[in-house]
């Protein structure tokens, strides 16, 4: 049996900002199996970036647990589970967040330049990454010289740079016109299945979540997978 | 470069191209600059007018001097001249002879004034002369060329009783113009300081000057080892030392005094590097998203401060630097030479003050930046990029 790539268990998140605390979900559990390309749907609001994040380690969880490639984050000291990110976990935004003062080749070479790479080698993987999604000499191109496509192109590269065995992808095409939409999916089910890893993949479009493995459906009662 | 590093720097340079952040920053390092430029012109000025003072107190003050550790002359003086002679870079030595006298007219007439007489062995006065400071000079409406009366608080045996010791010179050089001098000082030949003093032979002390003054303090050691105990050895530094602490206390306040621009200038560091901190808050989620440390996103802080430190600390020193060797080669601030005997104000730069200031000046732009990193290391990535949307 495959082991989960993804294991939440009763994971409660509550916000706390300037009025009253605001809770996402409470008692929620969430399995993904390695290998699988998922995607989780739900109306605006119920949770699901809030879910990504704390899959990624990014936020925390005000009680539960998460096990991500078997090994819990919260148990580890902060270098470590930065480090752990670094090696086994890619993000990609909604709003692809590529800093605009980077060329498109140094926004890719962050993950690498991060772990300590030299920026020589650093930079010619980005730009064989680059290459790979489509964006052959478009490398020294500022961020905001590139169209929203391009730019969830390069989002989707840096994510995929230190060649993670799970991406994380918060609507990467809500942004999007549909044509651009497509081409960016298409693009993530291509890598998803050259490099074997896990996706989970948020979006509110059915006809792209019709194409995953799996299919979880999100909303203020919890989470629950549908047939894909 | 490492990755924090070329993120500051770009941050940096991009900053030009955002306007508010852009003239927070161009403030910051324009204010550091002329905060170091200021402590850089005030301490070459000072130094300027000290320098001189110290070359006065290396010129005219004994380089050793040898007393009694107790009583007000010397037990074995012909001893003291021939350990003293014997010390490696000794120029030349002299008995020292000095006590307390009334100055007045020849005839005696005027109010006396108390002085200081003493003999000098650098280049004294002849025979008969005496040099006075202007002061002197002055309270006793006299000059070069005319006499004085010296009288001696000593007094001697004659058939009448006993009378003073008093000796008539002739006034041969007014000096002005040196911190050194106290107005009542008068420097006579050793002749008539013994006559006054009524020390035909002996001294109060030696004194000895040397080939390089500043190795005075190993001169003192050794003269200390051949002497023995009963004996009070010290340097022109020791001589002078009321003095030299006022120079030093004087320098110290000004240092502090300026450096104040140079805290003002920090205080825009801080606020400099928070708004970038606030403004690039995406870009830290994000980093920290792709594996990044909060330690690392401090350095990528401190590195900032550190780069505006060192642009506005280099920028400084360039513009002080230039600035005091310009207004000393060029003579640019004039003075009116025949009160202050200097036709121009002094600027001298001092390569450990430079050394000192800069350090001050990047330290300080350096801590500025430690709160607002630390508070960028604080920040929780999911916030960060969840507020960003």
């Amino acid at each position: 049996m495959t082991s989960p790539a993804i294991h939440a268990e009763n994971l409660a998140k509550t916000y706390t900002g300037e009025g009253a605390p605001v809770t996402v979900f409470s008692g929620l559990s969430f399995e993904v199996p390695e290998g699988v390309l998922a995607a989780v749907m739900g109306p605006s609001g119920v949770g699901k970036s809030t879910l990504l994040h704390l899959v990624g380690g990014i936020d925390r969880p005000d009680a539960g647990r998460v096990e991500v490639l078997g090994s819990s984050l919260e148990d580890m000291p902060s270098r470590e589970r930065a480090r752990f990110r670094n090696e086994n976990i890619g993000f990609v935004f909604q709003f692809h967040h590529l800093l605009p003062e980077f060329t498109a080749e140094e926004n890719v070479a962050f993950p690498h330049r991060i772990a300590g790479m030299p920026e020589r080698e650093a930079r010619r993987r980005a730009a064989e990454l680059l290459e790979r999604v489509g964006l052959a000499g478009r490398g020294d191109h500022g961020a905001r010289a590139l169209s929203g496509g391009e730019q969830q192109r390069v989002a989707i590269a840096r994510a995929l740079a230190r060649n993670p065995r799970l991406l994380l992808a918060d609507e990467p095409t809500g942004n999007l016109d549909a044509a651009a939409a497509a081409v960016v999916f298409d693009l993530l089910r291509e890598l998803h299945r050259e490099r074997g890893m896990t996706t989970v993949v948020v979006t509110h479009n059915p006809e792209a979540a019709a194409r995953c493995d799996r299919l979880f459906t999100m909303s203020r009662e919890g989470i629950s997978e549908s047939s894909g | 470069m490492r990755f924090e590093t070329s993120v500051a720097l770009r941050y940096l340079a991009a900053s030009r191209r955002r306007a508010h952040v852009g003239l927070i920053a161009t403030i910051s390092v324009a204010g550091l600059a002329v905060g170091v430029a200021a402590l850089v012109v005030s301490l070459a000025l000072l130094s300027g007018f000290q320098d001189r003072i110290r070359r006065q107190m290396m010129d005219r003050t004994a380089h050793l001097r040898v007393s009694p550790a107790r009583g007000a002359r010397l037990a074995d003086p012909e001893r003291v001249r021939d350990v003293l002679s014997r010390v490696p870079g000794v120029l030349r030595t002299a008995p020292a002879i000095e006590g307390r006298a009334w100055a007045s007219d020849p005839e005696g007439v005027g109010t006396p004034l108390p002085v200081r007489f003493r003999s000098v062995s650098d280049a004294p006065p002849s025979a008969g002369e005496a040099r006075i400071t202007g002061a002197l000079a002055a309270r006793l409406h006299t000059g070069p060329g005319e006499e004085i009366r010296l009288t001696s608080a000593r007094t001697r045996l004659s058939p009448i009783g006993p009378i003073p010791v008093a000796a008539l010179v002739s006034v041969g050089e007014v000096m002005r113009g040196s911190a050194l001098d106290r107005p009542g000082d008068v420097q006579v030949s050793e002749a008539t300081a013994r006559l006054l003093a009524d020390a035909p032979t002996g001294a109060a002390a030696y004194e000895a000057r040397l080939a390089d003054p500043s190795s005075a303090e190993a001169a003192a050691r050794q003269v200390s080892r051949a002497l023995g105990s009963g004996y009070r050895v010290e340097t022109w530094r020791e001589l002078n030392g009321p003095l030299a602490f006022a120079l030093r206390l004087e320098k110290s306040v000004i240092f502090l005094t300026v450096a104040l621009v140079i805290l003002v200038a920090a205080l825009n560091i801080v606020a400099n590097i928070a708004l970038t901190v606030v403004e690039k808050k995406r870009d830290l989620g994000v980093f920290l998203s792709l594996g990044a440390t909060p330690g690392s996103l401090e350095r990528i802080y401190l590195t900032l401060g550190a780069a505006i430190g060192a642009i506005g600390t280099l920028a400084g020193l360039a513009v002080g630097v230039g600035l005091s060797v310009a207004l000393d080669r060029f003579r640019l601030v004039p003075l009116p030479s025949d009160v202050y005997l200097l036709s121009h104000v002094p600027f001298a730069v001092h390569p450990g003050e430079v050394a000192a200031i800069a350090a001050f000046a990047f330290g300080t732009a350096l801590a500025a930046a430690v709160l607002p990193a630390r508070a960028a290391a604080r920040l929780a990535p999911g916030e960060a990029v969840r507020l960003s949307r």
